[in-house]
């Protein structure tokens, strides 16, 4: 058993597990943070997307023992009490999520992306979705609520729509 | 996943003496980034899984990226993120830039090292063919100390290499007389986003300005042999030749012969021997790009 | 009042009030003939345009939904099963006894502990886990339930099965050939079979300019659902079993469930939970008749999640299909007659297949006014992965033929590929080749406004033969 600590979503959390656990089980499991998902277990989905340091990971590709001791911010960490985040509230508004099961996900990848390149061209957007798979949607929507939202953060007037 | 034990390296030496101690009597991995050593156990059998696996991932002195006297030198645990990223990757190597770029998907190039990419040596290897034309060497540590080979030996096989159980791959050189050398990657996959590469090809030449002819040319091929390789009849025909359409693309019809391309799942032979001579002609022309745009004064402004 | 004819009088109350209640056997018919409301084209609904916004979509947005791999119920175990790993064989023997012995492991099943072991939407030909017979590779042999997912999947390595190998059936055109033995014997591999006559075709051939003929293939296509199949099964005292499923057909899928653990159907309850993406790949039972006796055996809840290889392996696909497609047209490109042979690769088990081979064969002719017509489609057993429902029900099988042919035969004859279609689309009024009058038809003007959309007759396009 390996005794991992991770700041997750602005707070301290300790586990116990055995060494071959993932990041994404240790949320899951022992930290009933259940927004990341299982979809593939082995990368290509995103549906486990969650940040470590700032950085977007599969947390199904991680370690437990190799997030110790670093900042984790996973789907549940983007809201506060008092308000959604507002990449949440776009993809509500515009109804960018059908089954929802890739959300937790998506979200995390664009708020990564918003993180580093608040004025995203759509190229950039599709670029920072490529491991994230989606069934329903085609996507577009989702990219029109990241675009919104970068706009709103009053980056760049709105393009002529197409 | 099978259960195993983790033991973490502080640094490159600290890795290898724990590879020391575990490879006598337990079946060892190292493990970087992890994305491609874990994706592999999730759905192995028990017997191929390892007793011991040493984590590398936090030894900081294998994640500098430096111009040394030897050459521009990478450290195995640099990320494909981090290369992307680097300044000076990104003046002299605009190649490595796109290659890394062409990498799975953000989270996986946030994670992946160039060294796991490297040891993991599928034939499509993304990072190989670039720095393969680059005449890039790589420098192994072992209980021994350090021995240095060039990458196009480094590779061996399918998934396949010339490091020992008990040894680390701790850095990628490009030589100094290649820095800067124009090159350029191009990689055909069956969609643009995380998709495995049918056929990935890099190209490499200085060109002698007064002659207008190719100098020193280099053509890597990935996913159409066991290893990237070399276009040995694509290079020594342009070498001396002048730079002309017709001669990137007669290189690219002999570069065909050069390899073996297999038919699988994704694309027949014969569909990956046309890629192949299309690709090579179109990265030597974006190798020459690179060059001319370096001579305009706008392009040395930048 | 007397008494009798307070009687009388409650009699005819009741009488009045089952009157009231008593529901006619039925509908009174309509008038004939009968008034047909027919709503304008591109005028049926409000939506178009419109924003669909969800109510499930703060939740998906906060990580909140839960799906069936969220849930955890206290004392739950896990399942894993075993796959065959071979698409064709004889089970001769199952050791489960190195399994049991493991620490952890709390209870292994076989197909022979399964009360009746045949299940499906319509053919009940699909074991729950093979006992004689293996079908195809992804076929369950045995299950494990444990207390952790790695033990159950290390369990399953200790399960050792002898097999002795039957030449299996990969291709539908040797499953069709009547001297194939059958996967399912006695029963013919050849298990549906429909035909749409329509008009003469030997006198439409007969009349044309050219024949073309054309064989189309596609290929076997998984839903792949973000979400894997997952469910949880746990029962109560009273002996009824709860199944957290995510499943689209609750009601069809009790109807499975109660029959193989051999459960009156009032005693088993199952609770649909949001589903991450069906596709018609979640549109019938999996493992959870393996989950309920495994809870039963060891009275703790079990849950089962597919993993990615497995959500390919054994759960169902898109029906592969060979189409040969033969067409008569006069030197215009107006199609005079056309005869059409489908076979539907049904894989190891029926599943969805009658549908999907009744629609694959009334869409086979296209959107196009064919009055001669035959068209005839056949389903096959092969030792593959078992086909069923997927998005159209074979729709865009036969709509890959039948574009692809209209191609070569524009090509052919030098017409415009976009011409040689407006010539042939379905009209106001047309007939289906089932002979349905077809309201609402736009298929020229929606030709048309693509068209003109993406610029088809600008850049050379307009030219068939180069296109
Ligand atoms: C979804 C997805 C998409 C991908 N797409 C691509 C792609 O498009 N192109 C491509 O080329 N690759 C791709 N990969 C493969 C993978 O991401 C890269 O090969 C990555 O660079 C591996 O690095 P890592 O640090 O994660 O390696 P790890 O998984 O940590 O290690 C890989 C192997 O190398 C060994 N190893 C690692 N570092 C060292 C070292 N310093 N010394 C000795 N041994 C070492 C490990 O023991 C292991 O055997 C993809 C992977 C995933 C999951």
């Amino acid at each position: 058993m390996v005794t991992v600590t991770v700041n997750v979503n602005g707070e301290p959390r300790t586990a116990s597990v055995p060494p071959e656990t993932t990041l994404l089980r240790l949320l899951r499991e022992q930290f009933n943070l259940t927004g990341a998902k299982l979809g593939c277990d082995v990368g290509d989905c995103g549906a486990c997307t969650v940040m470590v340091d700032g950085k977007s990971v599969n947390s199904c590709l991680m370690l437990a023992g190799q997030a110790d001791g670093r900042d984790v911010l996973t789907i549940e960490g983007l809201a506060t009490l008092e308000r959604l985040h507002p990449l949440q509230e776009a993809f509500e508004q515009l109804g960018s999520l059908q089954c929802g099961f890739c959300g937790p996900g998506i979200l995390m990848s664009a708020k990564a992306l918003l993180d580093e390149n608040p004025d995203p061209s759509e190229q950039d957007i599709r670029d920072a979705l490529a491991g994230n798979l989606c069934r329903c949607t085609g996507y577009i929507k989702m990219i029109e609520a990241i675009q919104g939202v970068a706009r709103a953060d009053g980056a760049r007037p709105a393009p002529k729509s197409a | 996943m099978k259960a195993f034990e983790v033991v973490a390296a502080r640094d490159a030496r600290h890795a290898v003496a724990l590879l020391a101690e575990h490879t006598p009597t337990a079946k060892v991995k190292v493990i970087a980034g992890g994305t491609d050593l874990l994706a592999d156990l999730k759905f192995a059998s028990a017997s191929h899984a390892p007793d011991v696996v040493v984590d590398i991932s936090r030894a900081e002195d294998l994640r500098t990226i430096a111009v040394t006297g030897g050459g521009l030198s990478i450290g195995a645990l640099v990320t494909h993120t981090e290369i992307m990223a680097s300044p000076a990757i990104r003046e002299m190597f605009p190649a490595l830039v796109d290659a890394a770029h062409t990498i799975g998907a953000v989270q996986t190039r946030n994670l992946g090292t160039l060294g796991g990419n490297l040891v993991t040596a599928v034939p499509s290897v993304d990072s190989g063919p670039t720095l393969v034309a680059l005449d890039a060497q790589v420098t192994v540590l072992g209980p021994g100390g350090e021995r240095r080979m060039p990458l196009a030996e480094f590779f061996v096989g399918p998934r396949r290499t010339a490091l020992k159980p008990d040894e680390l791959l701790v850095e990628i050189l490009i030589p100094t007389e290649n820095l800067g050398k124009p090159a350029c990657f191009l990689k055909f996959g069956l969609r643009k986003g995380q998709a495995l590469a049918l056929v990935n090809v890099a190209a490499s030449f200085w060109v002698d300005a007064k002659t207008q002819t190719f100098r020193a040319p280099r053509v890597a091929l990935g996913a159409v042999a066991p290893k990237v390789i070399h276009a040995t009849s694509a290079e020594a025909y342009l070498e001396g030749r002048a730079i002309a359409p017709e001669a990137m693309a007669e290189a690219g019809r002999l570069a065909v012969g050069d390899a073996k391309p297999i038919s699988d799942f994704r694309a027949s032979a014969e569909y990956r021997k046309h890629l192949i001579a299309v690709l090579t002609r179109r990265a030597l022309e974006g190798a020459y790009d690179v060059w001319q745009k370096k001579q305009s004064p706008a392009g040395r402004a930048r | 009042m007397d008494k009798k004819s307070a009687v009388i009088e409650k009699q005819a109350r009741l009488q009045e009030v089952e009157a009231l209640l008593k529901a006619p056997a039925a509908a009174p018919l309509a008038p004939l003939p009968r008034e047909v409301l027919v709503p304008e084209a591109r005028q049926q609904t409000p939506a178009v345009r419109q924003r669909a916004t969800r109510p499930d979509g703060r939740l998906h947005g906060l990580g909140q939904t839960k799906y069936i791999d969220d849930y955890y119920l206290p004392g739950m175990l896990y399942a894993k099963i075993k796959r065959a790993g071979i698409a064709s064989a004889r089970i001769l023997r199952i050791d489960t006894s190195e399994a049991l012995k493991m620490p952890g492991v709390m209870a292994v099943i076989t197909g022979k502990d399964v009360p009746c072991n045949s299940f499906g939407p319509s053919l009940k030909d699909q074991p729950v886990l093979a006992d004689e017979r293996v079908f195809h590779a992804g076929d369950g042999v045995a299950a494990v339930a444990a207390v952790t997912e790695q033990i159950a999947a290390e369990a399953l390595e200790k399960i050792t099965v002898e097999y002795e190998p039957i030449r299996p059936v990969l291709d539908p055109l040797e499953s069709l050939q009547l001297e194939t033995p059958g996967l399912h014997a006695p029963n013919p591999n050849i298990y549906g079979h429909k035909v749409i006559r329509k008009g003469d075709v030997e006198k439409g051939f007969a009349q044309s300019y050219r024949i073309f003929e054309g064989s189309y293939r596609t290929q076997m296509v998984e839903h792949v659902p973000l979400e894997p199949h997952a469910s949880v099964a746990t029962w109560d005292a009273n002996g009824r079993v709860t199944i957290y499923s995510t499943l689209g057909r609750i009601t069809l899928g009790r109807a499975d469930i109660s029959r193989t653990i051999g459960v009156p159907m009032s005693r088993v309850r199952v609770i649909a939970t949001v589903v991450g993406g069906n596709f018609g790949g979640k549109n019938e039972i999996t493992t959870e008749p393996v989950l309920a006796l495994l809870a039963k055996k060891t009275g703790r809840p079990v849950k089962c999640t597919f993993t990615r290889p497995e959500e390919f392996l054994a759960s169902t696909t898109r029906h592969p299909l060979v189409m040969d497609y033969k067409t008569g047209v006069t030197k215009e490109g107006k199609i005079l007659a056309r005869q059409i042979r489908l076979v539907l690769d049904g894989g190891a088990y029926c599943s969805w297949s009658e549908t999907t081979l009744g629609k694959a064969c009334i869409l086979s002719a296209g959107p196009y006014q064919i009055d001669n017509l035959y068209a005839e489609a056949f389903v096959v057993y092969t030792n593959k992965t078992m086909t069923g429902a997927m998005r159209g029900f074979g729709a865009p099988q036969v709509c890959f033929a039948y574009e692809s042919q209209m191609d070569d035969m524009a090509k052919a004859l030098g017409i415009d590929p976009l011409q040689i279609r407006l010539t042939n689309a379905l009209r106001e009024g047309s007939l289906s080749p089932t002979s349905q009058k077809l309201h609402s038809v736009v298929v020229r003007e929606t030709l048309l406004q693509a068209a003109q959309r993406f610029g088809w007759n600008e850049d050379g396009g307009g030219n068939g033969a180069q296109s």
